[in-house]
């Protein structure tokens, strides 16, 4: 056990509790962020429902009948349509019809159609017809189904505005890993898991900022407040006083990050409100949640890329003079790990043109995002060779900053933040 | 009388300046012993290899008979350091301070109440122990952690212009702090100064540091019949040849 360490653990947590810097950073960020992404997420669902309205439409004509043929119509005048007939769909005959048409979602009129609506029209208005719509569901562009799924609905309802009221409605399936999920709207389940798409890299982004803001900061003002030679010359293990400072530092990050999602899943209830409550989609079922072992993962490729951000924090701030010098110096961390997560957010990396794939597979803080859709996806090997990588990463990280603690060079080492100049050991007042 | 301190041919390179150049003497156990010199003389810079902040480019040093650089470990079992620009965590009480500091020296929840009760007896501060040191003036610091460097009995106490700073009341009960805390405890106390006057009353030996080189050494009073001079302040003018 390292000698002083949890003494001056509870030290840490006092210290970085009371600061009144980091309690402001946990209320007013959040207020600021949090309507900055709603009006992304806006903008990024708007500009699918416009791009759904000029693409392709597949109509899969199972039915052949007059009404058929109009409805077929009515959706050629306000979209381009391309139509199959008689087509029995299964996984696979749904598959082949996506890939030749390179689309990702069509509609079937199943047979039967015309006669129904003929019946409906004829006075018997017990007898309803429907389409189905087919989406086909990706963490990747799950915007593009909210698109599609929405547009058939405005269809259906002026088919019916015109011909009949509740004549026909549209019953919606999901295409989810090559599989048909008869009765899950895409859309629905997109929006759900947009939510937890956003969600994870949202928390991952908060976690490591605030984790290598907060290590920073409880490093240099070791520094500034005149401390650490004190802290140094205590019969504490060296090792202790840095697996203290990153000990701290993650659990207050944690309990930081849990407030930022209190106030995230706050705004996206609002965001998701319009979804009819009896509404109930079944993730787990759907396999679009993690196995056990997919968690696991996803939890260690977090852990290690947390303790890796922590330590090149912990390295960078001890050759900071100040806090304000050391938070300005992490702060050149931070674009590696905003441009991953947004990017992530609304993107699949492997959609990513290859330099920007292999850019964003080399920044350590991209590969808790990469696994948290990897596993969902069943894909553990990517999350598992992310691992390694960020392993290898915070090992070369945490060696180094042992190095730091355990010789002089954490008094001596110094860099000037103006141009990052190193500074000169020459004062004379300091001999 | 045993060895406290012994340092033999202590030199410390930063870059191209030798903060250290040569550096001998020893200090015997239970007394006062200053290192007095102007600013950039290398007094701070010995008392931090001393206290193990800082490995020295060449030469030795051996407190109680443990070399401060591969006994680092042990060494920080039996001094206290007391660096001249010192802080105290700005967001815990006085209190909540000496507390976490007696608790690297004992485990028994006994001894470090008394440990903490004894310190807050140093400081006088009474009542104010209960704020955060953030609310606290120098001379309330200073006396905290000079507090703070005696409450646990160390064999070495390491003190760097322990009243740098203070107002004369200040500075008063720090002295008055270190002395009666040497006579009752036997506490040896090795410390730096760029107050002769100060280091005349309060030091049975001293040593004269001038460009990283001891200039003079010995107890006040023969320093001062050595060279005729009315304090030490002239007996350094003396030595550097500004007299």
């Amino acid at each position: 056990m390292l000698k002083g360490f949890g003494n001056f653990l509870v030290k840490e947590l006092k210290e970085l509790v009371r600061d009144p810097k980091i309690l402001l950073g946990m209320i007013i960020l959040p207020l600021v962020m949090f309507p900055i992404l709603g009006a992304i997420m806006n903008y990024a669902m708007q500009s699918e429902k416009e791009k759904a309205e000029k693409a392709m439409w597949l109509v899969v004509n199972n039915d052949g009948g007059n009404w058929s043929n109009l409805f077929i119509s009515f959706l050629n005048y306000s979209a381009k349509v391309s139509v199959e007939n008689k087509i029995t769909i299964t996984d696979d005959v749904a598959s082949d019809l996506l890939k030749k048409y390179n689309t990702t979602q069509f509609i079937e009129i199943p047979s039967g159609f015309s006669a129904n609506i003929t019946e409906h029209t004829g006075g018997n208005s017990n007898v309803t017809a429907s389409v189905n719509f087919y989406g086909v569901f990706s963490s990747a562009g799950m915007f593009e189904s909210v698109g599609g799924s929405s547009l058939i609905d405005a269809f259906v309802y002026q088919f019916n505005r015109y011909w009949a009221p509740d004549v026909v409605d549209a019953e919606k399936s999901s295409i989810i890993k090559g599989k048909i999920q008869t009765g899950v709207d895409p859309s629905l389940l997109s929006r759900l898991m947009i939510s937890q798409a956003i969600a994870m890299p949202i928390t991952i982004m908060m976690l490591l900022t605030y984790s290598i803001q907060i290590a920073a900061t409880s490093v240099a003002m070791e520094k500034e407040e005149k401390t650490l030679e004190t802290l140094l010359t205590l019969p504490m293990d060296r090792l202790a006083i840095l697996m203290g400072k990153l000990s701290g530092s993650i659990i207050v990050a944690s309990v930081s990050a849990l407030a930022y999602m209190f106030g995230f899943n706050y705004y996206m209830s609002s965001l998701t409100s319009t979804i009819p409550a009896s509404t109930s989609i079944d993730l787990v079922s759907l396999g679009l949640v993690p196995s056990l072992f997919g968690y696991l993962l996803q939890g260690v490729s977090l852990f290690i890329t947390l303790l890796s951000g922590l330590a090149l924090a912990v390295i960078i701030s001890a050759f900071a003079e100040d806090v304000k010098s050391a938070q300005s110096i992490v702060g050149y961390t931070y674009p590696f790990i905003f441009i991953p997560s947004f990017l992530l957010m609304y993107l699949d990396v492997n959609a990513l043109p290859f330099a920007l794939k292999i850019f964003i597979y080399a920044i350590p803080y991209s590969h808790p995002i990469i696994a948290s859709k990897a596993v969902v996806m069943g894909d553990y090997l990517t999350a598992i060779m992310g691992i390694l990588y960020v392993t290898t990463f915070t090992l070369v990280f945490l060696y180094l900053a042992s190095r730091l603690f355990a010789t002089e060079k954490i008094l001596t080492a110094k860099l000037k933040f103006k141009g990052l100049r190193k500074r000169e050991k020459t004062l004379t007042k300091e001999l | 009388m045993s060895t406290a301190i012994e340092a033999t041919d202590l030199v410390k390179v930063f870059g191209n300046i030798h903060a250290l150049d040569g550096l001998s003497f020893t200090v015997k156990t239970g007394e006062i012993f200053g290192l007095i010199g102007p600013n950039g003389a290398g007094k701070t810079t010995a008392l931090r290899v001393i206290s193990t902040l800082l490995l020295p480019t060449s030469g030795t040093v051996k407190t109680f008979c443990l070399d401060v650089v591969s006994d680092a470990a042990e060494v920080r079992k039996i001094i206290t350091y007391l660096p001249e620009e010192a802080g105290a965590y700005r967001n815990l009480s006085g209190w909540e301070y000496l507390e976490f500091m007696a608790k690297f020296n004992t485990k028994d929840k006994e001894e470090t109440r008394e440990m903490v009760r004894e310190a807050a007896e140093i400081t006088g501060l009474g009542e104010r122990l209960k704020d955060k040191t953030k609310t606290y003036s120098k001379g309330m610091k200073r006396r905290l952690l000079v507090a703070r460097a005696l409450m646990n009995k160390p064999k070495l106490a390491i003190l760097d212009e322990p009243t740098s700073g203070l107002d004369v009341l200040h500075a008063y009960h720090v002295r008055e702090i270190i002395k009666r805390y040497v006579s009752e405890h036997s506490v040896t106390v090795l410390l730096s100064s760029h107050n002769m006057l100060e280091v005349e009353h309060l030091c049975d030996r001293v040593a004269l540091l001038n460009k990283g080189k001891i200039v003079a050494e010995g107890k006040p009073q023969q320093l001062k019949e050595k060279f005729g001079s009315a304090n030490l302040e002239e007996v350094f003018a003396k030595v550097v040849g500004f007299a």
